[in-house]
C-alpha cells in the first residue's frame, strides 16, 4: 500500500494504514514515523525522522526504542503508556504535547501514540509544532 | 602535498557526526545547557525524561522554571555565584515526589557548573533508589551512634505498657532532676517541652519499639527544674518474662514494666547534628523544613496513620500576590515577606508540627493528630495574624496577605499525594474566592444518575 507524502498527522485510522504499509512507503511522510514490536525493538524508523535526529535508520534498527534510541520518551508520558495499553489490550491513539531533544537542541513537537492489540507494530508519530 | 592519508574525509566526518550524536542521545545523565537567565540551550534526551514530567506548560525553554517548583532557590544561587567559574552546587537532591502510581523518579540529584557569564552546564540523574538506601543506612547510624558514643551520662527508665513511668532509680533524678514522686505513674512525655509531642506520636514510638525492636529520638528535653537539654532516648520492649508452666506468653498487666527508656544528655553533641541537619533539611531563607524533610516526615506520619488511624491535617499556604510584591519592593523585599510568614507560622503552629516550604512562595503545615475544624482554626488564626502584621524591609512595612487550602486524610486516599491535591485545590478555591482566606477541601458534588 502507498501512503500520500500529504497523509495529515491526524487522520483517523492511521494505525490500520501504517501497519499495513512498508518502511518506503513511510519514507514518504512529512512526519517521523517509529514502529516498535512487542519487545519494544524499533521496526520502522522513516527517513524524516531519521533526518531530524541526525542518524540513519540501520543504526537503530532492531534496538530497545525507549532505552537505546529515544530515552527521552522512557516515562509515564510516553513508554508507560504504551505497556499499560498492552497490559490491558487496550487500543491506544492519543496524542500529546513534547519536547524532543532533536541533535540536543529543545524541539517541541506532538507525539501521536498509536497502539491497536494484534497490530504487528506500535507507533510514535512525531510532528514538529 | 595532495590530500591524503591524514585528512578525514566527508564521509568520515559524518559518521563521526553521528556517532557523537548518537553518544550523546544514549548517555545515561541528563546533561543541560544553560544560559544565566536559565534559558536552555541544549540538552540531551535523559534530561527531557527527567524534565518533562515537571513542566507545567509542556515546555523545556528554561531550567530554572522547569524546576521552579522543586528547587525554588536555584536561580538565585545561580545569580548569587560570583566566581566568572566554577561549580555552583554539586549532587544537590530534588524532591520530586511524583505520584507513586506512575512509577516516575521522586528525588532527582542536580549538579550545576557555571563556565562562563552567559554558560552553565547542568547534569541531572534519577537517584531516587539510591535515596531510598541512604534514608536506611542514616537509621542504622542513628542506632550505632547512640550505642557507641561515649557515654557521660545516661537515665534508665522503665515504662509500662501505656508509656507510664514505672519505677524511680537515681539516674532518673540525676539527668532529669525528678524526684521519685514527681515522675513514678507519669507519661514519659513529662521529659518532652510542652507541643514537642502528642499522645498519638507516643503510643507510635511504643509500637515501633515493639515491631522493630527499637526505636530512638533525638531533641530537647525538658527538666524537672523546667530548664531544657538535648536529648537522645531510646525506647525498648523489655522481653516478657518466661512462664516456665504454659506455653503462651503471660499478658502483662498494665502496670508492669513493659519497655526500657535510656535518655542521655548528648547537649555536646548538639550543635553539631544541629547544623547537619539543617544544612540537609532546612530551607535556606526560611530555616523552615524544605521539601526533602517534608516529605519524609508525611511519609512517617502516613505509615503511623496506618497502623493507628488518627487525624492528619495539611495546610498549604500561598503569598497573595507575590509577583507584585516582587515587582514593588525587589527580590530582597520579597524574600522579608517569606521570612516574616515563616517566622508567624512558627508562633501560631506547635513543635510537633511539620512547617516546611515546598516552592516559591508556597508552604505547607502538616498537623499531626489534627481533625478539620481544629485544622481550620489553626489556618484562620495564621491568616488573621498575617494579615494583621505586616513585614518589615529597608524600614518599610510591607503588608501582604495569604490564602490557605484545608484537606484532612481520610481513607479514600491512599497516598500522601493525593492529599496534598486536595490542599491545593482548596487553595485553588481560596484564591478565586478573593484571597486572603481559608478554604477546606470539599468533594465534588455527587453526580446524577
Amino acid at each position: 500500500m502507498t501512503l500520500h507524502a500529504d497523509l495529515p498527522f491526524d487522520q483517523p485510522g492511521l494505525a490500520a494504514l501504517l501497519d499495513s504499509s512498508d518502511a518506503t512507503a513511510q519514507d514518504a511522510l512529512g512526519f517521523g514515523v517509529i514502529g516498535f514490536d512487542d519487545d519494544g525493538l524499533v521496526q520502522r524508523y522513516n527517513r524524516f525522522e531519521s533526518q531530524a535526529a541526525g542518524l540513519r535508520a540501520e543504526r537503530l534498527m532492531g534496538q530497545d526504542l525507549f532505552l537505546a534510541v529515544a530515552p527521552c520518551m522512557n516515562n509515564f508520558m510516553v513508554a508507560q503508556r504504551f505497556a499499560d495499553a498492552r497490559a490491558d489490550h487496550a487500543a491506544l491513539d492519543d496524542t500529546i504535547n513534547y519536547v524532543l531533544t532533536l541533535r540536543m537542541r529543545p524541539t517541541k513537537v506532538r507525539l501521536r501514540l498509536l497502539y491497536q492489540p494484534g497490530a504487528n507494530l506500535a507507533y510514535v508519530l512525531v510532528q514538529r509544532s | 602535498m595532495s590530500a591524503g592519508a591524514g585528512q578525514p574525509d566527508d564521509q568520515d566526518v559524518a559518521h563521526d557526526y553521528e556517532s557523537l550524536l548518537q553518544f550523546l542521545y544514549l548517555a545515561p545523565v541528563g546533561l543541560v545547557q544553560l544560559a544565566a537567565d536559565g534559558g536552555i540551550q541544549m540538552l540531551n534526551p535523559v534530561s527531557a525524561q527527567l524534565l518533562m514530567p515537571l513542566s507545567r506548560d509542556g515546555e523545556l525553554t528554561n531550567l530554572f522554571e522547569a524546576l521552579g517548583p522543586v528547587a525554588p532557590d536555584l536561580r538565585l544561587q545561580c545569580s548569587a555565584f560570583a566566581a566568572p567559574q566554577g561549580q555552583v552546587c554539586d549532587a544537590m537532591r530534588l524532591y520530586v515526589h511524583a505520584d507513586d502510581r506512575n512509577g516516575g523518579p521522586q528525588v532527582l540529584s542536580l549538579s550545576m557548573l557555571k563556565l562562563g557569564a552567559d554558560r552553565l552546564m547542568a547534569v541531572l540523574t534519577d537517584v531516587t533508589m539510591q535515596d531510598r538506601r541512604e534514608r536506611q543506612l542514616r537509621k542504622t547510624d542513628a542506632w550505632l551512634n547512640a550505642i557507641m558514643t561515649n557515654i557521660t551520662d545516661y537515665a534508665l527508665v522503665s515504662l509500662d505498657r501505656q508509656g507510664r513511668v514505672e519505677s524511680w532509680n537515681e539516674s532518673i533524678e540525676r539527668v532529669t532532676g525528678y524526684a521519685a514522686a514527681a515522675i513514678k505513674g507519669q507519661h514519659y512525655a513529662r521529659f518532652y517541652p510542652d507541643g514537642a509531642t502528642t499522645e498519638a506520636q507516643q503510643l507510635d514510638r511504643l509500637r515501633e519499639a515493639d515491631e522493630n525492636g527499637w526505636t530512638l529520638d533525638e531533641g530537647l528535653r525538658l527538666r524537672a527544674d523546667g530548664s531544657e537539654f538535648w536529648g537522645s532516648a531510646m525506647i525498648s520492649p523489655l522481653p516478657a518474662r518466661a512462664d516456665e508452666t504454659s506455653a503462651a506468653p503471660p499478658r502483662p498487666s498494665d502496670g508492669d514494666p513493659a519497655y526500657c527508656m535510656i535518655i542521655r544528655d548528648i547537649s555536646d553533641r548538639r550543635d553539631v547534628s544541629e547544623n547537619l541537619r539543617k544544612a540537609t533539611y532546612s530551607d535556606h531563607l526560611t530555616g523552615l523544613s524544605n521539601r526533602r524533610a517534608f516529605f519524609e516526615a508525611a511519609d512517617l506520619e502516613l505509615k503511623r496513620r496506618q497502623k493507628a488511624v488518627r487525624p492528619v491535617a495539611l495546610l498549604v499556604i500561598d503569598a497573595d500576590h507575590f509577583k507584585a510584591i516582587n515587582d514593588r519592593h525587589g527580590h530582597p523585599g520579597g524574600d522579608a515577606v517569606l521570612a516574616h510568614l515563616a517566622q508567624t507560622m512558627r508562633r501560631v503552629c506547635r513543635q510537633v508540627d511539620v512547617l516546611a516550604r515546598i516552592g516559591g512562595e508556597e508552604f505547607a503545615i502538616i498537623l499531626p493528630s489534627v481533625g478539620q475544624d481544629d485544622a481550620l482554626a489553626i489556618a484562620e488564626r495564621l491568616r488573621a495574624e498575617v494579615h494583621r502584621t505586616p513585614a518589615t524591609y529597608a524600614q518599610q512595612a510591607i503588608a501582604y496577605s495569604i490564602s490557605i487550602g484545608v484537606a484532612v486524610m481520610d481513607d479514600t486516599l491512599d497516598g500522601f499525594d493525593g492529599l496534598i491535591k486536595r490542599a491545593d485545590e482548596a487553595l485553588y478555591a481560596a484564591k478565586r474566592r478573593g484571597r486572603n482566606q481559608v478554604a477546606v477541601w470539599a468533594p465534588p458534588p455527587a453526580e446524577q444518575p
